[in-house]
């Protein structure tokens, strides 16, 4: 399989901060990937830089096949970004917001209606149609933010965040649906959490960073070993620089693995 | 997959008639968006044709006769439109923090900004359908007494108003939203120095330096010397449209480099 992603040596700053440095990121075809780490570890700014939002000091990009920036238009047209906390256009309804993402993916009209009504469909939300975006919950607007991500069957999808402030159950259909894609549809993820226990249900592999750096990257129970702990939020907070022994986690707030929803 | 192409997407007409559709949408789903189009139209042709009739009643040869503030207001709307139309097209998605999700899809900046003057063109259209109907009721004036040198003349006001909204746009990307109430002062700015209504002479000395270097004063004055029945002035709009092509220039430069310092900065996060 190749890769979707192949990203070396990413460097950014801003002012005297270095956000990001010498990230080396690689995804294949298919994979699921959790990008994680503390605040200000240089975990949003890595994704803009892979999608071409934000331009790197240093370093190489190719997405889909494409090399960064030069590529980017046609890199996106393989590739669907969600964030939870960004909305879409208020003032239009959800099918009329989704048929312009579709036009923006290179869909005509009837091709593009057809795969908002599959999307919709999909995560069974066909009652938003004929709602206005702006009164959209944030669980809602989360699930139509993937279908617009994956109008186009994207081989990337990139989600920063998709479950932020998501009620537990809103969460679960956000992340059954995700791996329903990834299953179905052969679409790598490359994901961003704060919720361990749910990268844990989410991702095969998952790539921790610190102060902008790779610290850590193998499968979740690997990195939990590699750190000594039973589990990701050990590692979390041991990266947080909150270390905790692991019988105290549950005091802290932390989700028991029986706590999560399946 | 893993083999690597550099290749640049290529424009796509499809993407540009859904930039198009996109602020169609947002036209018809936001009443005070009419205002530019519908209401100051009117209302600047009934203060300015008044104002005219007033003179014009006061004294016989004045040449600030209502034919003359009329042709300026109207013409001045071609500038105002075309530049306000595309500005304010761009600071709706700043508005509705829809710039990440338009940057992480395929669209092109160019298919973006070209889409934006079509939308602007169509509600161009439809303010000076406004402001005609409004100068012909009420003043019995239509634009069309200038002739066919009017062409080039509302030509060059529309490259100037896109060109002023790529200005704003560049503006905007650096220094975020705070730069929005450039979008109107420019415009206006160029009302107050491009002698819309009246000869560069008649403004204050230390201005004319100023009007004589943009290309509106030149078009503005054509417009004024076909109006008054004289011969195409080919100086006047030689000089309008070299200095609109410059225009264009710097402002092409101009709003790139802003969009680069834009990606390098990060400054896309403001939005988000």
């Amino acid at each position: 399989m190749g890769n979707v992603l192949d990203a070396q040596g990413l460097v950014k700053a801003f002012a005297k901060v270095r956000a990001v440095d010498g990230v080396d990121l690689t995804l294949s075809a298919g994979e699921r990937v959790a990008l994680l780490g503390p605040n200000g570890a240089g975990k949003t700014t890595t994704l803009l830089m892979l999608l071409g939002a934000i331009t790197p000091d240093a370093g190489s990009i190719t997405l889909v096949g494409h090399r960064l920036p030069r590529g980017r238009s046609a890199a996106m047209g393989e590739v669907g970004f969600v964030a939870g906390y960004l909305p879409l256009p208020d003032r239009l309804r959800v099918s009329e917001a989704l048929s312009i993402f579709a036009g923006f993916y290179g869909m005509g009209r009837k091709a593009g209606d057809a795969a908002v009504e599959r999307g919709l469909a999909r995560f069974e939300i066909t009652h938003l149609a004929d709602r206005m975006c702006m009164e959209l919950s944030s669980g809602q607007r989360t699930l139509v933010g993937i279908v617009k991500a994956i109008l186009h069957g994207p081989q990337l999808l990139v989600l920063d965040e998709p479950t932020a402030s998501l009620d537990p159950d809103v969460a679960y259909r956000v992340r059954t649906g995700l791996l329903d894609v990834a299953a179905n549809d052969g679409t790598a993820l490359l994901v961003t959490s704060h919720n361990m226990a749910e990268v844990e249900r989410l991702c095969e592999r998952v790539v921790f960073l610190a102060a902008g750096r790779v610290v850590a990257d193998g499968s979740p129970g690997e990195v939990a070993d590699a750190f000594g702990h039973g589990d990701l939020e050990g590692v979390f907070l041991h990266l947080a620089g909150t270390v905790v022994a692991e019988d105290q986690l549950e005091d802290l707030g932390g989700l028991t693995d029986d706590e999560v929803p399946r | 997959m893993t083999s690597v192409a550099s290749d640049r997407a290529p424009f796509s007409w499809l993407r540009v008639r859904t930039v198009v559709r996109r602020h169609g949408y947002v036209l018809f789903r936001s009443p005070h968006r009419w205002f530019d189009i519908a209401f100051w139209p009117v209302f600047d042709v009934l203060l300015w044709g008044s104002l005219g009739a007033f003179v014009a009643q006061e004294n016989d040869v004045s040449r600030a006769a209502t034919p003359y503030l009329l042709a300026g207001i109207m013409l001045f709307h071609v500038l105002f439109q075309s530049q306000i139309a595309v500005a304010t097209g761009f600071m709706e998605e700043t508005w509705t923090r829809n710039i990440l999700n338009v940057m992480t899809t395929p669209l092109r900046e160019s298919e973006y900004v070209v889409g934006l003057a079509a939308m602007g063109l169509l509600k161009l259209v439809a303010a000076m359908g406004t402001v005609s109907l409004t100068a012909l009721v009420f003043y019995s004036f239509g634009l069309a007494e200038i002739g066919w040198g009017l062409v080039p003349v509302v030509g060059v006001l529309l490259l100037v108003g896109w060109c002023t909204a790529m200005l704003v746009i560049g503006l905007l990307l650096r220094y975020g939203q705070s730069a929005e109430i450039l979008a109107w002062a420019t415009t206006f700015t160029i009302l107050s120095v491009s002698g819309v209504f009246n000869p560069v002479d008649s403004i204050p000395g230390v201005i004319q330096p100023i009007a004589k270097v943009l290309p509106t004063t030149y078009a503005f004055s054509a417009a004024r010397q076909l109006l008054d029945g004289g011969p195409v002035p080919w100086a006047d709009l030689g000089w309008a449209t070299l200095g609109a092509l410059v225009l264009a220039a710097l402002s092409m430069f101009y709003v790139l480099r802003m969009l680069r310092l834009f990606r390098a900065r990060g400054y896309v996060t403001r939005y988000s």
